[in-house]
């Protein structure tokens, strides 16, 4: 009898407090729109996700330069920036890939600079060595590159031909390595070296692009089953 | 509210805008500021990232801001986007328009290097016979110039020549290190006057409108502004043919508002409050809007390295900056160019950059550690002329995202210009080589124009108002009412960053206006 009276005491609180609170929210009859709202318990404690960059875990599929030209690209940050002191060279900073990328992604006249001065290169290896520019040892590509390095000021680099070619990829080749997920795990703590840099979300961005106003609002949901629930629709 | 008239409506927050701000607001007097972009809160719009978790590997996302040199991939969304806001020149003469729509604009990120015109600037056609004399002289604006420098707290010494007027300084009473006294020494032939550096310190490391101005106009409640309003146009009324509001657009959601005021301040930055007068069509009975279009030549200069430095032994040799203010034509005329250019000088110790070295692999290595802490770097800043022909212009064939057309930049350098580069080089190696300094790479050829972000000119003020835009109160000679407080005001551009200047013109014009304001009768 003890527990029974019990649970019927429980139960009549529970189903009283219910009532209370459907008595104050005004209107019994309204049903929640899901068991609980979508962001109760987000709040700045909630534990975030700790995702990688897909780079250093995914393979970079080549999309731009041809097997030849990639193998030229290999060879020459390879010899222009190779491991040392314990830190990565270009290759191991899969600085290569890396520059496929960013070269296809670029304007025309940055495109053509790398892909003719690859092509440069491998015709000057073959002229001289009658090898390949990517099976040459690290003494005969330097014999070729070094004519046209030269020290240069920034934003002017040399503009005669090659010189451009070689000095700019030079760069970008050792601030794409600089840049690495590699080379920032090999630089210690204290150097300034890891590249850190304070990085600027765009700030309250155009969301549609250019083009005045903002894309025409649908007028109608998208994408309903033909069949079976009834979705309202109204203008808006 | 809508019938609301405010006294003064301030376009553009920066330097100029929030000096507007702080000095009619003070006075009592009610504003309005309309900034067209949002405000940057750094605790919500940036975070500290390496490389590698950019797309871009920090490069400069390809495509964007091609002619923001300044720009990267951590930075890039502080710049305006040249395709949101785009901008017209002939193909073979790039103009390089570098813009901040943030709250505060360029005032975030200037480099606060902060010098007082002379009147070699002021006066120059009395001195040179080139060009116009402003309608104005040093006196009448050094003692805004003092307040100025209290508040940005210009850090600099009292060693300036005439050319570059002392001013309302945080001592410098650091000693030169060895490497610059070497410097200092090996310039004396060439009349180099070495000067400390002068810079703004700021609050709490920023010297913007953003801390150090609009907090005082927002603390007497009379200031309200408003952000992301793209000013498409000023109004006028059309019984009086004054200006007396504006229309502008919500930049995000493209809607049209229109607000009323009695005065109209343009703060926008040289060249957007330029643009706006030529899309408004007020402003211009001189046909002088938009003409006489300036800035600095940078990018010129000498890289070098002092050799006792080197194996480590920077410690006791290194460090310091300087500024030589300009020394051509002050006493003796110099053939190839009138006018001149200053040097940054800086005895830099940290690492240098691979490009100073005709090296790879492991010798570079080898070099870049030897050479850490040993690098001496001289850059130009050297006055443009101010010619008619170098001007901008509305293209009605192109417009921005919200439909407002766009700007046409037609400017280029003359030998005057390259000239000064060229001497800047000679000079620099010479006095290099004679300290006893490496020199390790040079360049004479400047940047595009508007690389130095310091351009000015467009609406020059004079006291004649058929060869002029302004009156010497930044005051229209059109229009009673209308004042540009920003660098468009400039006659002539001189060496100097102008950031010192455009705060004390648009104090002494926000002065001059509320002490008008009872018989402007608008």
């Amino acid at each position: 009898m003890r527990r029974r009276e019990f649970v019927r005491v429980l139960v009549s609180a529970v189903f009283s407090s219910r009532l209370l609170r459907a008595q104050r929210a005004g209107n019994p009859q309204l049903p929640l729109p899901a068991p609980v709202p979508w962001t109760v318990g987000l709040n700045p404690q909630t534990p975030l996700p700790h995702p990688a960059v897909a780079e250093g875990i995914a393979e970079a599929l080549p999309r731009f330069f041809t097997p030849g030209q990639m193998g030229t690209l290999r060879r020459l940050s390879d010899v222009l920036l190779p491991a040392m002191d314990g830190k990565p060279g270009a290759l191991e900073a899969e600085t290569p890939q890396f520059l496929d990328f960013l070269i296809g992604s670029s304007p025309d006249k940055r495109r053509k600079m790398y892909t003719g001065g690859l092509d440069w290169l491998e015709m000057e290896s073959q002229r001289e060595y009658k090898l390949p520019f990517a099976r040459l040892e690290a003494a005969q590509a330097g014999a070729v590159l070094e004519p046209w390095l030269r020290p240069w000021m920034s934003d002017h680099p040399p503009v005669e031909a090659h010189a451009e070619f070689i000095n700019v990829a030079h760069s970008e080749i050792r601030a794409a390595t600089a840049n690495s997920k590699a080379w920032s795990e090999a630089a210690s703590a204290e150097e300034d070296s890891r590249g850190e840099g304070l990085y600027w979300s765009p700030i309250e961005p155009l969301l549609h692009g250019s083009g005045s106003g903002c894309e025409p609002v649908q007028s109608k949901a998208l994408g309903a089953p033909k069949n079976g629930h009834s979705i309202p629709v109204y203008p808006r | 509210m809508k019938d609301e008239v405010f006294d003064v409506l301030i376009i553009g927050s920066g330097h100029s805008g929030g000096m507007a701000a702080k000095v009619l607001t003070e006075s009592g007097i009610r504003c309005l500021m309309l900034n067209a972009g949002p405000v940057a809160d750094v605790s919500r719009d940036a975070e500290s990232k390496p490389a590698y978790e950019l797309p871009y590997r920090g490069f400069k996302p390809p495509g964007r801001l091609e002619h923001v040199f300044q720009s990267n991939e951590f930075n890039a969304n502080v710049w305006v986007d040249e395709q949101e806001v785009p901008y017209t020149f002939e193909p073979a003469h790039p103009y390089n328009w570098v813009r901040v729509r943030l709250f505060g604009g360029r005032s975030l990120f200037w480099s606060r290097q902060s010098f007082r015109l002379s009147d070699y600037e002021f006066k120059a056609k009395s001195h040179d016979g080139f060009g116009e004399d402003w309608p104005i002289s040093h006196a009448d604006l050094a003692p805004y110039y003092s307040r100025v420098e209290e508040i940005f707290r210009v850090e600099g010494a009292l060693d300036g020549p005439p050319q570059m007027p002392d001013g309302n300084f945080v001592l410098d009473n650091d000693p030169w290190t060895e490497s610059m006294q070497r410097f200092i020494a090996a310039g004396k032939p060439y009349n180099l006057p070495v000067c400390k550096q002068r810079r703004a310190l700021g609050r709490d490391g920023l010297a913007s409108s953003v801390n150090l101005l609009l907090p005082d106009a927002e603390k007497t409640g009379k200031l309200t502004s408003i952000a992301n309003a793209v000013v498409r146009e000023l109004t006028v009324d059309k019984n009086t043919g004054l200006p007396n509001g504006c229309n502008f657009v919500e930049r995000l959601t493209g809607r049209e508002m229109s607000v009323k005021a009695r005065v109209v301040v343009l703060a926008a930055g040289t060249l957007e409050s330029t643009r706006l007068l030529l899309n408004s069509n007020l402003g211009n009975s001189s046909g002088m809007v938009g003409h006489y279009l300036m800035d600095q030549i940078y990018g010129a200069g000498v890289v070098c390295s002092v050799p006792e430095a080197r194996g480590g032994k920077w410690k006791e040799l290194m460090g310091g900056s300087a500024i030589v203010p300009r020394f051509r034509n002050i006493s003796v005329k110099s053939d190839g160019f009138l006018r001149g250019y200053a040097l940054n000088v800086t005895s830099a110790t940290g690492a240098m950059g691979a490009n100073s070295f005709a090296a790879y692999g492991e010798e570079l290595e080898r070099k870049r550690k030897d050479y850490h802490g040993s690098g001496f770097y001289m850059t130009i800043m050297g006055e443009v002329l101010g010619r008619y022909e170098n001007h901008v212009r509305i293209n009605r064939d192109k417009a921005d995202a919200w439909g407002i057309p766009v700007l046409h930049v037609e400017t280029h350098y003359t030998d005057n210009e390259f000239n000064m580069a060229k001497d800047a080089v000679e000079v620099g190696c010479a006095v290099a080589e004679a300290a006893g300094f490496e020199v390790l790479a040079k360049n004479a050829v400047p940047n595009p124009p508007g690389y130095s972000i310091h351009e000015v000119g467009t609406c020059r003020m004079g006291d004649d108002p058929k060869r002029s835009v302004l009156n010497k109160w930044c005051q229209s000679h059109d229009h009673k009412n209308l004042f540009v407080v920003d660098g468009a005001s400039f006659t002539s551009s001189g060496w100097q960053n102008p950031t010192m200047t455009i705060l004390s013109l648009s104090m002494r014009a926000a002065e001059h206006l509320a002490s008008e304001m009872g018989t402007l009768n608008v």
